[in-house]
């Protein structure tokens, strides 16, 4: 065994076939001694033995939280990713044009953006964005994927209920069009273009049975699936 | 100089009691039989509560320091800091239920435990841990050491063969021939200390350190021997970064797979208490035992040094070889089966003999530091 001296490899034309050809020259590995050979592993193994011992003396060093203590004090690490969130501006509108972006990027489907005809502009707007939080993996490519910026991954990562329905949010606090063509309408047709969502609203899914305190949802098209038909064992109504 | 304080205190010692545990035992039997039956469970649970707070401490502590080595906090809900966590832990193993796989040998699965046990208990009977504390103390002590601690490994080969298991069994093998191999270095690095010494008696060496450890006053070989017997008996105990007769990747906790419960624990407590001996050992053959540290000359440094008893000398000794067994655990990762031969038969073997051959030359034309008497 021999270290290889990469400060000492050159770079040569060499003439092969009559074709010159750039080869990278590396010096022969020096063989080393019994007695050097012990004492290069013993060095390597030194040098081990400091890093352990240094993290040993700085108890700074120490990334263990004692989590349910220290809440109001946790640190998150800088790219740290938990759940989803629309953004939104100072004047609490959120950004998304509903163009389905994310939609698409979600290697497992977990993300559903259903819109709608604006009542005010006449365009597509927004209508609910569904954001299933127990098959998403937090991968992040939802976030990558939207052009107008208007998605995020939150430090909010405790999400325990007692009913899995319970994981299937509802992101947009309002149904209606974004920022951007917020700006365009007066004051008046803001507040009509907005229709309050809450964070349950969504298409409820496994058998579509109402939970108790959410009201059933009515989504346009879909009213007999969601008021009265018996429960269904096909999967997600949405 | 310094020679005062230790003769000092090793005259108080003597005025007190001198003896080992089993010489009282003896001298007793001439007056009361009773009373030297008293003395034998006496000797027999004192020395089994020692071992079981032991074994809690150390793996209290080897859990805290593995956090500490690796960014971590180790144990911290149970007690403050998680002290009580090992205690917890006891209770837990003593619940559980003992399987004895199907087809296996039950009456060797059921003795293995005990053997590799009772070779460390065994082993703890003879280390002197003060002058006035030691249970007994054999004149052939470092062999009978060696030959002890070799038997535990009867206790591992026993519990792997008859587990009927294949990773039991392959384990227990590999920590046959990793000892075959380790001992013999580790033998040879103690014969340097004999040899310097020129007795086997454990509290004959200690003796003979009263003007220096043999580590430093060996001249160069005793330092030698020290990181060799280091090596080998971290290899003979089997822990990382030589553990690759439990290997959990490859074998799935070899040789003790099949136990549970109360034997599970068994053999864990025995791999704790090696270390503790181990310790013990290489704190006694080259640190001083319980001598205390004195330099030539410096009579206020040496009598204060003379102030703090000797078994606290020990403990804190043993402690620090612990430590670096620890050290060595949480930093280096397991060998593979053939580089573990190789480091053995091609480094420490002939360096071990080379050290000893010095030695002798040493001992024999006298050329070592203050020779005292």
């Amino acid at each position: 065994m021999g270290a290889v001296d990469f400060s000492k490899v050159r770079l040569e034309q060499r003439t092969l076939a009559g074709v010159k050809i750039p080869v990278a020259v590396v010096p022969r590995i020096k063989k080393q001694s019994y007695l050097e050979k012990i004492l290069i592993a013993l060095k390597g193994l030194m040098k081990g033995m400091r890093l352990t011992f240094g993290y040993l003396i700085h108890p700074s060093r120490i990334v263990t939280q004692q989590y349910p203590e220290n809440r109001a004090t946790l640190k998150f690490p800088e790219r740290y990713r938990a759940n989803l969130k629309l953004i939104y501006d100072e004047n609490g509108y959120h950004l998304c044009g509903g163009c389905k972006m994310c939609e698409k990027a979600c290697p497992n489907a977990s993300i559903k953006v259903l819109n709608r005809k604006g009542p005010v502009t006449g365009k597509l707007e927004l209508d609910r964005y569904i954001w299933r939080m127990d098959s998403c993996t937090f991968c992040n490519l939802c976030v990558m994927a939207c052009p107008s910026d208007a998605l995020q991954m939150t430090h909010q990562f405790e999400n325990a209920v007692y009913d899995r329905r319970l994981l299937i949010y509802n992101l947009n606090r309002y149904a209606g069009p974004p920022a951007e063509a917020m700006a365009k309408l007066d004051e008046e047709a803001r507040k009509q273009a907005m229709e309050p969502r809450d964070v349950y609203g969504g298409p409820v899914p496994l058998n579509g049975e109402p939970l108790p305190n959410i009201p059933p949802i009515v989504i346009a098209g879909e009213e007999k699936a969601a008021s009265e038909t018996p429960p269904s064992t096909e999967g997600p109504a949405a | 100089m310094h020679e005062s304080v230790v003769t000092t205190w090793m005259m108080t010692a003597g005025a007190w009691q001198a003896k080992t545990w089993a010489e009282l035992a003896s001298d007793a039997l001439s007056q009361n039989i009773w009373l030297t039956v008293a003395y034998i469970a006496g000797g027999l649970i004192g020395s089994m509560t020692a071992v079981t707070i032991l074994g809690l401490a150390l793996i209290y502590a080897e859990r805290k320091i593995a956090g500490h080595f690796q960014c971590r906090l180790g144990p911290m809900r149970v007690g403050p800091h998680g002290i009580f966590q090992t205690l917890a832990d006891v209770v837990k193993l003593l619940m559980k239920e003992d399987i004895i796989p199907d087809r296996a040998d039950k009456a060797m699965h059921l003795l293995a435990p005990f053997l590799a046990m009772g070779a460390t208990m065994l082993v703890i009977a003879v280390i002197p841990y003060s002058p006035l504390l030691q249970l007994v103390d054999l004149n052939i002590g470092v062999l009978y050491v060696t030959a002890i601690s070799g038997f535990g490994v009867m206790g591992i080969l026993l519990g792997g063969w008859s587990s009927n298991n294949k990773w039991s069994l392959l384990g227990a093998m590999r920590s046959g021939a990793q000892i075959i191999s380790y001992e013999v270095s580790a033998t040879l690095a103690l014969m340097v200390v004999v040899l310097f010494a020129g007795t086997l008696s454990l509290r004959g060496i200690v003796e003979s350190q009263m003007d220096g450890w043999w580590i430093w006053r060996a001249h160069g070989v005793g330092i030698v021997a020290f990181i060799i017997y280091l090596i080998a008996s971290t290899a003979e105990i089997n822990r990382t970064p030589f553990d690759i007769p439990e290997g959990e990747s490859e074998l799935t906790g070899g040789f003790h797979t099949e136990y549970s419960g109360m034997r599970f624990s068994f053999f864990f407590l025995a791999e704790f208490l090696n270390m503790f001996v181990v310790g013990a050992m290489a704190a006694t053959l080259f640190l001083g035992g319980w001598m205390p540290f004195h330099l030539g000359g410096w009579e206020g440094f040496n009598n204060v040094m003379g102030l703090i008893p000797p078994i606290v000398w020990f403990y804190g000794k043993v402690f620090f070889i612990i430590f670096v067994i620890m050290w060595f655990r949480w930093t280096f990762p397991r060998l593979r089966v053939d580089q573990l031969m190789r480091l053995e038969w091609k480094v420490l073997l002939p360096i071990g003999f080379v050290n000893l051959l010095a030695a002798s030359v040493l001992v024999l034309t006298n050329l070592y530091f203050f020779p005292g008497n």
